[in-house]
């Protein structure tokens, strides 16, 4: 059992200000938008009781872009340079994110070490979502607005001050002298009665497009079905969705050279929308792509995230983040995608 | 080179380049370390600084100490490759996919069936066959090239394997040719009644993407049941691991769960050839 401690808005403030200081300007929150280096505690303290940032942390697991190493006269592997991160804020749809791609890089044959490593140094500060953005839906795809595992502390903004549930031997230090007073039961019931109410906000706001996931699976046409064609023409193949997806994970290998004889391996993200993703060699007058159209690519995208990953990875491959829908300049909604075409 | 990281080349010295047809060399490699595979498991074999492609070896599985990879002349990595000459080091990543389903093949008759250069990654399983047919009942193989130029391992290599116990070869070109007496059309006209036992009878194919469909007809219009055909399916395999996302049929990511796919596995998705 878990053991949960009461601490005051100033005190929170006076451990990321203290973190901020010993760790490194590694301790980092998603306040200013982006996850940055935390400046200014209060203001990180403040974002804890707003609704989800616009970016996801999984940059600090799989970064945009990085050297898998280098080869040739002299071979070296890259080692995962960044420094072990602090994530202040993370959110439970995001916890759920990591968990995917955790089968995704640890869970198969091939395990990348730097995925790993990454992984491991991370300390993970998570808190319940008190508030929520328009575009949210983590309880249409299976989930909650607060996390029950996967973190070294969780916060729960209560009446002038957090919970917080510590995990792990970690995440007890990472609080320091801030641990010292249990949480009371009254504390304790004013977190469980916030969690109530934001599950329900969520389902409510969420009434108009109720969808089944599991239902959704099945009964999503496949790629080459037209329907698709009538979310496809408002998409501008921008890979925006992708990026901004706290679960879409695929990525583009390319070789450069460093000097006549040596070269590194390249890694950065890719994106399934885009014509040249699926692109093969070959001659004219063979099929290069088997997904030339639009449509396709986006129904692959969709397929994967309802239809295919609860059979590869035994999890649905949305958390209902809604990011991709406020990020869409086509203003494509997920949502209604999976309404539409998988009822 | 580093050995131990699954995303990074390790060096293989390329000690004989061999000229199958205009468009079609072979690359025998020398592994820095061996590597072992099973017949129809695939590398990535990189070109230092220039980029990696998907090969399935052509050599034998019991020889890993060398490996054959049969490269047609196809695009920027498969050109670059074209050019290299015996010294040069060259990168392998993997084994990477299933392989044929060889195990499964006892007691059964073997029906293979290659287009092009896709005899290739078949040699591979008809070598290992071939080392011990002892297990198998038959093995039919049928080939078809466009021209007599263009036919693979021909014609010593299809006379060797012909002159076996329990195998038959047959090499089809597209049309008639000067000096040319054997059958000609494109190797689906060798299916036309096939001469296999043919409920006992698992069948392997590959070849470019409209071969594989028409074979695929070809073969069930002749009886066979989906779950008799495995198919060399060819998308665009990266990373080897199932991590980059971008060679998938349906669930299915071909780098993990094929190349080979069983037709059964994957029929009922689009755009398949």
């Amino acid at each position: 059992m878990n053991k949960t401690y009461y601490m005051g808005r100033a005190e929170l403030g006076d451990v990321l200000a203290e973190r901020s200081r010993s760790s490194g300007g590694s301790l980092l929150s998603p306040c200013g938008g982006a996850w940055e280096q935390v400046r200014d505690p209060d203001r990180a303290v403040a974002s804890l009781s707003g609704p989800r940032g616009p970016a996801s942390p999984k940059g600090f697991l799989l970064p945009p872009a990085e050297s898998l190493g280098q080869y040739g006269a002299a071979a070296e592997a890259a080692t995962a340079t960044a420094a072990a991160v602090e994530l202040v804020g993370v959110r439970a749809c995001e916890l759920r994110a990591r968990e995917y791609m955790d089968r995704v890089f640890e869970g198969g044959d091939f395990i990348d070490p730097r995925y790993v490593r990454r992984r491991e140094a991370a300390v993970v500060v998570s808190c319940d979502c008190v508030d929520c953005a328009a575009s949210c839906f983590c309880t249409l795809v299976g989930g909650e607005p607060f996390a029950r595992e996967g973190f070294d502390v969780n916060l729960t903004p209560v009446s002038d001050g957090f919970v917080a549930e510590v995990a792990t031997e970690q995440g007890k230090a990472w609080l320091g002298r801030a641990a010292t007073s249990e949480a009371a039961p009254s504390q304790l019931a004013e977190r469980d009665r916030l969690r109530r109410e934001m599950a329900d906000r969520l389902t409510g706001q969420n009434a108009a497009v109720v969808l089944d996931a599991s239902a959704a699976a099945e009964a999503l046409p496949d790629d080459a079905d037209p329907a698709w064609q009538r979310f496809a023409g408002d998409c501008v193949e921008c890979g925006a969705c992708t990026n901004i997806c706290p679960t879409c994970h695929c990525f583009y290998l390319y070789d450069q050279l460093l000097g006549p004889s040596q070269f590194e391996r390249v890694r950065t993200w890719d994106s399934c929308l885009l014509s040249t993703y699926h692109r093969m060699a070959g001659t004219a007058g063979t099929k290069l792509t088997p997904r030339p159209r639009l449509s396709s690519r986006l129904a692959n995208r969709v397929l994967h995230k309802f239809s295919y990953s609860p059979r590869q990875y035994g999890l649905v491959g949305c958390v209902g983040c809604g990011r991709c829908v406020d990020a869409c300049i086509g203003a494509i909604d997920i949502r209604e995608v999976v309404k539409e075409l998988g009822q | 080179m580093t050995p131990d990281d699954p995303y990074l080349p390790a060096a293989a010295e390329l000690v004989e380049v061999i000229d199958e047809t205009p468009t079609i060399k072979t690359l025998r490699l020398s592994p820095s370390r061996p590597l072992a595979f099973r017949a129809g498991q695939f590398v990535q074999l990189t070109v230092p600084g220039v980029g990696e492609a998907p090969f399935t070896p052509s050599s034998s599985p019991l020889e890993p100490e060398r490996m054959d990879i049969t490269v047609l002349n196809t695009g920027k990595v498969t050109e670059k490759l074209h050019q290299s000459r015996p010294g040069q080091i060259l990168g392998l990543r993997g084994p990477f996919g299933k392989g044929y389903p060889i195990e499964k093949l006892a007691g059964r008759e073997v029906l293979v069936v290659g287009g092009g250069v896709g005899l290739a990654p078949l040699r591979a399983m008809i070598l290992a066959l071939l080392a011990d047919l002892g297990p198998i009942k038959r093995l039919s193989i049928k080939y078809g090239a466009r021209c007599t130029e263009e036919l693979l391992y021909w014609p010593d290599q299809h006379k060797q394997w012909a002159a076996r116990e329990k195998v038959d070869v047959t090499t089809t070109i597209d049309r008639p040719q000067d000096g040319w007496t054997g059958p000609t059309g494109v190797v689906t006209t060798l299916l036309k009644g096939v001469d296999v036992d043919k409920p006992n009878c698992l069948c392997f194919v590959c070849g470019p993407g409209i071969m594989l469909k028409f074979t695929t007809q070809a073969l069930m219009e002749e009886g066979f049941a989906p779950e008799q055909i495995y198919l060399s399916m060819n998308r665009r395999m990266s990373c080897g691991m199932g991590h980059c996302g971008r060679c998938n049929i349906g669930p299915h990511y071909l780098c993990k769960d094929g190349p080979d796919m069983n037709y059964a596995l994957i029929k009922d998705y689009p755009n398949l050839f």
